[in-house]
């Protein structure tokens, strides 16, 4: 089969289009562990939280409706479990706060099941950003374009707020030590809890963004969740260069894949995972050397 | 290091009795149920193995049961090996890849190890379900069971093959008790709270933790070699990340690193998951808000909870003794 | 080695006593949790639709037992397991999973308790694994896509990209389709499996089909993946230049709505759609609406025709399970699919097969019927069928 440009030009675009959604997914979890010590394993069942959000509320009020709120929507769900239970777990081990939250992907797949039901729902594309443009020479569907800006235009925002503003001062110095950022007088548990809900709100835009492009099902979380975990372990946890890093190491790596060893596809990543562990087992940008 | 105390030798006959009990009075379907918390009793023995007294929190331990099946039912099966080679060649075999994964992930910790070890579960698993040896999606069947005829056993009896499993699952007990008294065991134990003392004073560290990875391995592919005969038929759902996520689940509700919890907390898991799942298709729900509050209470499982009143309870009659006379040695050391 | 097995699944401790005559006692074995909950909840609304309709046409009573399998194969044993040695069943139906079906065969076989199968369609189950005690009133996966390949190429379709999930059904459904595509003249130009369950994006493969220089697309999807794929390849642009076939599972009725406009004018083939014109089809479309607020899907005409295909063999006489056995395989009736008979060389159902096109419709997607292609029963691929012996 020969390929010309433009065939390796859309591989591309699907190879970033996959990384972003996965960065959106990834960052929030990433900067949780990396400020708080927290392993949120839930973090998937977020994802699809956001999606049913995004699902009913378009179902009422049309999709910007849903982009717009569902994240809105899974950060408050995010506060209930910050007070309920985070807030708790944070100076527990790893084993227990994998419990905890391995314990809520149980409850919240079956709340989902008995919310919405076994059935698939859909998002339809909204008319804005239905059909293709022509891009780079290709025609790529114009709401997959909408996710890649989307993404950029995340990244951008954070590394803005984190590296020029004070809360992202303040936030940095909490990675690096959060006692000694207390002594200096910043509110870490406040700190902690704005952080934990953005990442929630950030889950729950991937959801909303993802739905148009999937179906929403109620296991959808926990399929997202594997290849966000490996995102943010080849990264390294806790940095913003490590979630885009990973996002598009893993993008690349499934779509070209895909391509060139389609028989290899599902086992190249773990195995890149592996190595990456063998020779850096701290990833590859980790916040804290 | 572990210890036996008069409190775990009496819940370790309580429950061998009750195991027994059933075995041999269980209508058919008790029997199932009770194989079924033999078969995971092993495999969260092999678990606490790592995590209790190694910190070696392993998410891919579900994969080496997986594995100990796939290859027991391969080599007897495809390779017409008789079944006893069969099965020490799948406990090697599951044994050696646990030793390299643990080689692989002695240098990671915390939530980095349990990370590495999902990432290597999750790639057996992706192997087994699109490798056409395996039989794919529609797993293998028509695995045969060990034939102990020469001593005059049926293990195609039900009843036989639960006695049959009780006696594996009391002589895996037995390896664990002597792998954490062993020198290994206690460099293990070393190794957990201070792994760069341990260093410094001349372990080789990883070393340690993969040969204890690898004999845990070979306790999780005999729990393995016996779910491929319990079932006959084996399928890739087997190594998926969500068994090793329940192994660890029902660690925790036991009592970590008390050898003796897990054995509770998988006779607990299994019988709450067929109670709750013959009333309701959402038993997940609460299993979840369960596991929650279990790992909420702070206390170390079931079995840990006891332990801690009993020990609280030891402890007021040891000083009232100790005012009359010398302090009784409560642990049997070894 | 197959008596040990025989053995050991519970003959060695005797057997079931069967029920009083006129009481007979069904396990629905279904998922109804786990990724194909729909699907066990639509056979179950189906069978007992079918046991309220043509019930009164039996003095026998029927109690159903329903277990859920999780569609896990060692939680299926043990509930077929259960049902067979505690509850004492006299018939089982359900099975959705292939994988399932694997698992539970030397069980049903051995204890020789008449299994309905009301949707798995793995070939072997009526193929080299076949039983007496099996009669599958689902579908065979080569069966509902081998018409196919002759239908396409008949429509001058000579070049064809094919896509399916990698496992075995996903193959099975492919290979049914290439043989007969092939036999006829026509080219596989390219042919990928994608990871089953974890292929979130089909944008690499969809961009591979693009550049195959085929005239068409084959494809087969179930479930999530259908709607994802069904989306995606719209959103890409290819119907206009690279129209859409497939296994009539792609754009089945309970996905359809959710696959929404992105589905219009995807041709596939079934044994089953609901707007098959018939008054068979019209009676079970009302009667399993009024019931549920949903148009029937194939999964509900297979679990009212194994709850007809169930009442047929207790009004022929049977009261037991050998008897169920012997009266399932000569079941024939005219259902909402059409005539359907069970082949007695590998009891697998013979049905015709419609080609259908999604549309728009007044509410929703609908289904336009373009072809009614006749029935023709499997190959005997290795299945040695035997009478059912007396236990």
């Amino acid at each position: 089969m020969s390929h010309d440009i433009g065939f390796w030009t859309l591989q591309a675009l699907n190879a970033l289009q996959l990384s972003m959604l996965l960065f959106l997914l990834s960052i929030g979890l990433t900067v949780i562990f990396g400020l708080m010590h927290f392993v949120n394993l839930a973090h998937g069942s977020l994802y699809a939280l956001g999606a049913y959000f995004a699902a009913s509320l378009a179902a009422v009020g049309g999709y910007w409706m849903g982009f717009f709120l569902a994240p809105v929507a899974v950060a408050g769900v995010g506060m209930l479990l910050y007070t309920g239970l985070i807030k708790r777990m944070r100076k527990s081990g790893p084993m227990a706060q994998v419990l905890v939250t391995f314990g809520l992907i149980f409850a919240m797949l079956d709340l989902t099941r008995i919310f919405w039901g076994d059935l698939a729902l859909a998002i339809e594309v909204p008319a804005l950003l239905e059909g293709r443009l022509a891009f780079l020479g290709v025609e790529y569907p114009t709401y997959r374009l909408f996710v890649i800006a989307l993404g950029a235009l995340i990244l951008g925002a954070l590394a803005f707020v984190l590296g020029r503003t004070q809360i992202g001062a303040m936030i940095r110095a909490g990675v690096d030590n959060d006692a000694m950022a207390a002594c200096l007088g910043i509110n870490v548990e406040r700190l902690f809890f704005i952080v934990f809900c953005v990442g929630c709100a950030l889950a729950g835009l991937a959801g909303a963004v993802a739905a148009p492009l999937l179906s929403v099902t109620p296991d959808m979380g926990l399929q997202i969740l594997i290849p966000t975990l490996i995102v943010i372990v080849i990264g390294g946890l806790g940095s913003l260069k490590g979630a885009i890093a990973g996002s598009l190491i893993y993008g690349v790596v499934q779509t070209f894949g895909a391509v060139l060893a389609p028989q290899l596809a599902s086992v190249l990543i773990y195995a890149l995972l592996a190595a990456v562990l063998v020779i850096r087992p701290v990833g590859l940008f980790p916040a804290k050397g | 290091m572990f210890r036996h105390n008069a409190l775990r030798y009496t819940a370790l006959v309580l429950l061998a009795a009750g195991a027994l009990f059933q075995a041999l009075t269980a209508e058919y379907f008790g029997l199932e149920i009770l194989t079924e918390i033999l078969i995971l009793a092993i495999l969260v023995l092999a678990l606490d193995i790592v995590a209790g007294f190694g910190g070696m929190v392993s998410l891919c331990h579900g994969a080496l049961m997986g594995v100990g099946a796939y290859a027991y039912a391969l080599l007897s099966t495809k390779a017409g090996i008789a079944p006893p080679v069969a099965m020490a060649g799948a406990i090697a075999l599951t044994g050696a890849i646990a030793w390299g994964i643990g080689a692989i992930c002695s240098r990671s910790h915390g939530i980095y190890f349990i990370m590495a070890t999902l990432a290597f579960g999750q790639m057996g698993y992706s192997y087994v379900f699109e490798a056409p040896i395996f039989g794919g999606d529609d797993g293998l069947g028509g695995i045969a069971r060990l034939d102990l005829g020469l001593i005059g056993v049926d293990l195609n009896d039900s009843r036989s093959f639960a006695l049959f499993c009780l006696a594996v699952l009391g002589a895996a007990y037995g390896a664990a008790v002597l792998i954490l008294r062993s020198g290994l065991g206690r460099s293990l134990s070393g190794v957990m709270h201070n792994e760069q003392r341990m260093r410094a004073l001349g372990l080789t560290v990883w070393r340690v933790k993969a040969d204890v990875f690898g004999l845990s391995g070979m306790i999780a592919g005999v729990a393995g070699a016996l779910a491929a005969q319990h079932v006959m038929y084996i399928s890739p759902g087997l190594l998926s990340w969500t068994v090793s996520g329940e192994a660890l689940v029902v660690v925790i509700l036991g009592g970590l690193g008390t050898l003796v919890g897990p054995l509770i907390g998988a006779a607990a898991f299994v019988l709450l998951k067929h109670e709750l799942s013959a009333i309701t298709t959402y038993w997940h729900l609460v299993v979840g808000v369960l596991l929650i509050a279990v790992v909420m209470s702070r206390a170390n499982g079931i079995f840990g909870w006891i332990e801690a009143r009993w020990g609280a309870r030891m402890e007021r009659r040891i000083a009232d003794a100790a005012r009359k006379h010398q302090p009784e040695e409560v642990a049997s050391d070894a | 080695m197959k008596r040990a097995i025989l053995a050991a699944l519970g003959l060695a401790t005797g057997l079931a006593v069967p029920a009083t005559a006129q009481d007979i006692k069904v396990g629905l074995l279904l998922p109804f949790s786990g990724v194909y909950a729909a699907l066990g909840n639509d056979i179950e609304a189906g069978f007992t639709t079918a046991l309220e309709q043509f019930g009164s046409e039996t003095p026998a009573t029927f109690e159903i037992i329903r277990e859920d399998t999780e569609v896990k194969p060692p939680v299926a044993l043990g509930k077929a397991k259960k049902l067979i040695l505690q509850d004492k069943v006299d018939v089982m139906a359900g099975i959705v999973s292939s994988g399932v079906l694997g698992a539970v065969r030397d069980m049903v076989h051995g204890a020789g308790v008449p299994l309905i199968v009301a949707n798995a369609g793995n070939d072997e189950a009526t193929g080299a694994a076949c039983s007496p005690y099996i009669t599958r009133m689902s579908f065979s996966n080569g069966q509902v896509n081998r018409p196919m390949g002759q239908w396409m190429y008949d429509q001058g379709i000579r070049k064809v990209y094919t896509l399916a999930p990698d496992y075995a059904a996903g193959r099975q459904m492919i290979d049914g389709f290439a043989q007969t595509f092939t036999a006829a003249g026509g080219e596989i130009v390219g042919q990928e499996f994608t990871p089953f369950q974890k292929t979130q994006d089909f944008g690499p493969y969809l961009a591979q089909a693009k550049s195959s220089g085929a005239e068409a697309v084959f494809v087969f999807y179930a479930g999530g993946e259908a709607i994802s794929f069904v989306k995606q390849y719209d959103s890409f642009g290819l119907k206009a230049d690279l129209p859409l076939y497939g296994s009539g599972f792609l754009t089945s009725p309970l996905y359809v709505n959710a696959e929404g406009p992105a589905a219009e004018g995807v041709i596939t083939a079934l044994h089953y759609v609901p707007t098959i014109d018939s008054p068979a089809n019209a009676q079970f479309v009302a009667a399993f609406t009024a019931k549920t607020g949903r148009v029937p899907s194939e999964f509900a005409v297979h679990g009212y025709d194994a709850g007809r295909a169930l009442i047929e063999a207790v009004k022929a006489g049977a009261t037991d399970r050998e008897s169920l056995a012997n009266a399932l395989r000569l079941v024939s009736f005219e259902g909402p699919r059409g005539a359907l008979s069970i082949d007695p060389a590998t009891n697998n159902i013979i049905q015709p097969i419609y080609v259908y096109e999604t549309v728009a419709g007044a509410d929703g997607m609908t289904q336009k019927v373009l072809a009614q292609l006749p029935a023709e029963a499997d190959p005997v691929n290795g299945c040695e069928m035997a009478a059912p012996v007396s236990n």
